[in-house]
């Protein structure tokens, strides 16, 4: 292939391409859900082809195929589309340097998860479910299991060429529980799948989904009996499941350079930030944060990004000041540095565009019980229910399954149910007071972070522990 | 792409080597061109041409899936293979509907070759440098033109065969107005014909919106009473199909119409159908299960009428399938081509007629809280204007609502004449305005 490859590439060269790059992907991907105690789902896809970039006078074309032996005509596909591309560009994109490499890079597994039998992923599943039922009386159970093996190899005009192969592994379980007045559900280890890492079969394991299915089941039976969570202001202590997805919403998207210069406008939207914030006080002195691809297990954990550039470890937030954005090779220039490896995308059909890698909440020096006690009236919010984010990534409102009572530094053992609580994305990161230290800190998978168009999903991980914020809206029902 | 004789042949091969077993093939073939603009100029230019191959096998109490891009014939027996191992650990779980058996053929070709011509790589290039040029110094526009190719084809056991051929153009235009108090404005279109898709009209829609979106006044959270463009309905339409109009939501008892069928839900002028045949949506004429698909009236005068079905949840209440499957066996299908029924009022009358009101041009990011209530969120965007005795006096800052639909779509005072083809999950709608009083915003943002 490396052969094959080259000549492509020298073809594009003699055609007068400032820059040329190809990606082939080849992705297999299995997915096992059952419900109630049946198999609801058993699929397995792949998906291979080869996408085709090049840049003439800073001119972008991308084509993308599946038919090997007709890679010549999609490099003449971009090279029409590029030329097509000067005829509306006002300034040619200027690309960061990197080296050339040659190397090669594969996630450390220990249990393949393409080996282990479905059989033996669909009975852990069911004896999940079988646990949630154990105590409690529930309308639907449901555990999920999803594995992916991504094949990659890139090479360059610059004489790059490497190979990668990533897994990924993860599974959950939900209960739920129905009566007259509505539905409500608890999830384990996290919602919308559970929790994901670039890891083996082992990972899964280690989720201890049947240990923890019991629990999970009995509150989801609570819920439906729980108050409505009042409305107001309160000091909170968030989890580390949904802290993880309010870092994703609040910073990881703002601090995305494409974002920033506008890339992103007529879809997702721009950021609060702009080149000259570097030094913001984003948060408070507890909010210290780090994009990096290099962290094991992350989900956003690789060798090289999809443009060739080493995975790297950035600073982000340190003691609350803004420090850094994520870049790729177009966008890094404009704030004169070289990419820090971001740009990414979903799959052989589309271009790399900046995503996140793993941002991650290092842990505080608070123990969570610490947390809990510096609280007079308060709630503890676990697991994320729903998430929404203004265009600019500043007015933000999340629902999480439940809420813990916090009365006089302590969980009463009272839940509510369908909390959410809403802020201004500083405003909220500037009053955190205290975040748990490193035995409470984890890692959370998020594999369907959406961008771009045509639209890509993004696999990325965020690190957390429970952080304890101060006066925070809860609620909405007071407006009216 | 496959054409329709590469399609059968592919089918009729798999489902031969599926030998006994009951099986269903849909392929799925793409070629979609997108230009992307920014900064007022095309910074992404892409192309892809994708086909996708997906294989059911079922037996009485058990379904297995394998979906692939690699279809030479090993790669493709090494697919069915894996499919049918799957059956032999599977253990039994609910009965799987029977397979679709008639009509024996749907072939329908909607392919339209000036759309085509009209909408090739230079000339998307040379469109969206027309409208560049139209720019004024302090204006700055994103969004994308893309021409998009698709062709599908299924085919089952049971000797029955689908292919539907089709193209269509999607274009939308964000203008921001630079500097001090200055805004943005958003326009789209979508359409099959290109008579339909006037490139540089809707990017002047886009610019004319910006300028009036200036000097933007924060208004508090609270109730107002608002007319939603087409496009802000299409964004909440999208949300409720998403969370409520399968049957299959409601056997999970999470839809908002669960135990409702019949009943008077909404405002009596609220009419809602499925109707891929309308002229006005991207004709569909099977689901991915091969089921012809069924113009179906949602909602008839506010009363709640009907659900969509794919082939399992109507195997669960007794019923045929509506032809409504999107292949997602948890969601129990998706109605694509919602049509809702204008009113007797121009948007323009309805404005006139509003004493205070909002008029909203659409919603970002939207997410449903509770959706056995049909609590959304989301924040509108590039504009929103205040509305004072009938006439509209100035721009209002972005607000986020959360509102229950049940009701919203009671409180509708008004529905626009005209209509609006909007983007959808899947497909596309043609939606008028509407004009709801007492919907909530619950927060405020300083853009």
């Amino acid at each position: 292939m490396k052969e094959k490859l080259s000549k492509v590439l020298d073809y594009l060269q003699d055609r007068g391409v400032d820059y040329a790059d190809i990606r082939i992907h080849d992705i297999s991907e299995e997915h096992i859900s059952t419900e109630n105690g049946m198999a609801q789902d058993l699929s397995t896809s792949r998906s291979r082809g080869y996408g085709i970039r090049v840049f003439i006078d800073g001119a972008l074309g991308f084509a993308a195929s599946q038919e090997f032996e007709n890679m010549v005509k999609t490099a003449d596909k971009a090279l029409q589309i590029a030329r097509a591309t000067k005829k509306a560009q006002r300034e040619p994109v200027r690309l960061a340097k990197k080296d050339a490499v040659v190397d090669h890079y594969e996630t450390p597994v220990q249990i393949d998860p393409f080996e282990v039998s479905r059989q033996e992923k669909l009975d852990l599943l069911f004896a999940a479910e079988d646990e949630m039922r154990k105590n409690a009386e529930l309308f639907r159970t449901k555990g999920t299991m999803d594995f992916r093996r991504e094949d990659k190899v890139f090479a360059d005009t610059d004489g790059s060429y490497i190979n990668q192969t990533l897994y990924e592994s993860g599974g959950g379980i939900q209960a739920f529980a129905a009566g007259k007045d509505g539905m409500q559900t608890r999830s384990f280890p996290n919602s919308f799948r559970g929790n994901f890492a670039t890891a083996g079969y082992e990972f899964v394991k280690d989720l201890q989904l049947v240990e923890n299915a019991a629990r999970i089941g009995e509150e989801a039976a609570q819920l439906l009996t729980a108050q409505e969570c009042p409305s107001g202001k309160f000091d909170l202590v968030i989890d580390g499941s949904q802290l993880a997805l309010q870092i994703h919403e609040s910073v990881g998207h703002p601090i995305e350079m494409d974002r920033v210069l506008g890339h992103e406008a007529g879809y997702a939207g721009e950021s609060f930030l702009n080149p000259d914030m570097v030094g913001f006080a984003y948060g408070s002195e507890h909010v210290n944060i780090v994009a990096d691809a290099t962290v094991p297990g992350g989900l956003g954990t690789f060798g090289y990004d999809d443009e060739g550039v080493p995975a790297q470890k950035v600073e982000i937030i340190t003691e609350g000041e803004f420090r850094n954005f994520l870049t790729s090779r177009d966008t890094a220039p404009v704030v004169g540095q070289e990419s820090n490896g971001t740009a990414r995308a979903d799959g052989w059909g589309r271009i790399p565009i900046v995503r996140m890698t793993n941002i991650n909440l290092l842990p505080g020096d608070k123990d969570f019980d610490e947390l809990i006690a510096g609280i007079e009236n308060g709630l503890y919010l676990h697991t994320n229910k729903s998430w929404s984010i203004d265009d600019r990534r500043l007015n933000f409102q999340f629902a999480c399954e439940v809420a813990y009572e916090i009365k006089e530094g302590k969980l009463t053992g009272k839940i509510y149910k369908d909390p959410i609580y809403t802020g201004i994305t500083p405003e909220f990161w500037n009053a955190c007071d205290g975040v748990a230290t490193e035995e409470h800190w984890q890692m959370f998978g998020t594999p369907n972070c959406g961008k771009g168009e045509p639209s890509q999903v993004a696999h990325v991980g965020h690190g957390a522990a429970p952080a304890r914020f101060r006066n925070v809206k809860v609620g909405v029902k007071d407006v009216r | 792409m496959l054409d329709k004789d590469q399609s059968y042949e592919l089918i009729d091969f798999i489902l031969d080597e599926a030998g006994d077993y009951q099986a269903r093939v849909m392929i799925t073939s793409r070629a979609e061109g997108l230009t992307r603009y920014a900064n007022s100029e095309i910074h992404q230019n892409v192309f892809e041409d994708a086909t996708s191959i997906t294989i059911t096998v079922t037996e009485e109490k058990k379904r297995s899936r394998v979906s692939t891009t690699v279809y030479d014939r090993d790669s493709l027996k090494e697919a069915v293979a894996d499919a049918v191992q799957n059956l032999q650990f599977i253990p039994p779980g609910e009965k799987q509907p029977p397979a679709v058996d008639e009509p024996e053929e749907i072939s329908a070709d909607h392919y339209n070759p000036q759309l085509a011509d009209k909408f090739g790589v230079d000339r998307r290039a040379e469109m969206l440098a027309e409208c560049f040029d139209t720019l004024q110094q302090q204006q700055k526009a994103s969004g994308k033109l893309t021409y998009q190719e698709s062709n599908l084809a299924f085919g089952n056991s049971e000797g029955i065969k689908r292919f539907a051929r089709g193209n269509q153009v999607n274009f939308s235009a964000l203008v921001e107005v630079l500097g001090e108090g200055g805004g943005t404005g958003y326009a789209a279109d979508t359409s099959t014909r290109p008579e339909d898709v006037n490139v540089l009209q809707t990017f002047g829609r886009a610019q004319k919106k910006a300028e009036m979106n200036r000097d933007r006044e924060e208004l508090e959270p609270g109730a107002y009473t608002v007319i939603l463009e087409p496009l802000a309905v299409s964004n909440l339409l999208t949300y409720m199909a998403f969370t409520g109009f399968s049957a299959k939501s409601v056997q999970n008892q999470m839809s908002f119409l669960t135990g409702k069928q019949g009943e008077q839900v909404f405002d009596s002028r609220v009419n809602l159908v499925d109707d891929h045949t309308n002229e006005n949506t991207v004709s569909l004429p099977f689901d991915f299960e091969g089921y012809p698909r069924q113009v179906v009236t949602l909602v008839e005068d506010g009363v709640v009428k009907n659900f969509i079905y794919d082939a399992m949840s109507a195997h669960k209440d007794g019923v045929q399938s509506t032809g409504h499957s999107v292949d997602m066996p948890q969601r129990g299908g998706m109605p694509l081509h919602m049509i809702m029924a204008g009113g007797q009022h121009s948007t323009g009358e309805i404005i006139a007629n509003t004493d205070e009101g909002l008029l909203v041009t659409r919603f970002h990011y939207m997410n449903a809280i509770n959706p056995r209530q049909s609590v959304l969120t989301g924040l509108t965007r590039d504009g929103v204007f205040k509305i004072e005795d009938g006439e509209i006096t100035g721009a209002v800052k972005n607000m986020r609502f959360t509102e229950s639909m049940l009701e919203a779509f009671c409180n509708v005072e008004a529905i626009s004449s005209e209509r609006e083809r909007t983007p959808g999950f899947f497909g596309n709608y043609y939606v008028p305005a509407l004009k709801i009083a007492d919907f909530h915003f619950t927060g405020k943002t300083d853009a």
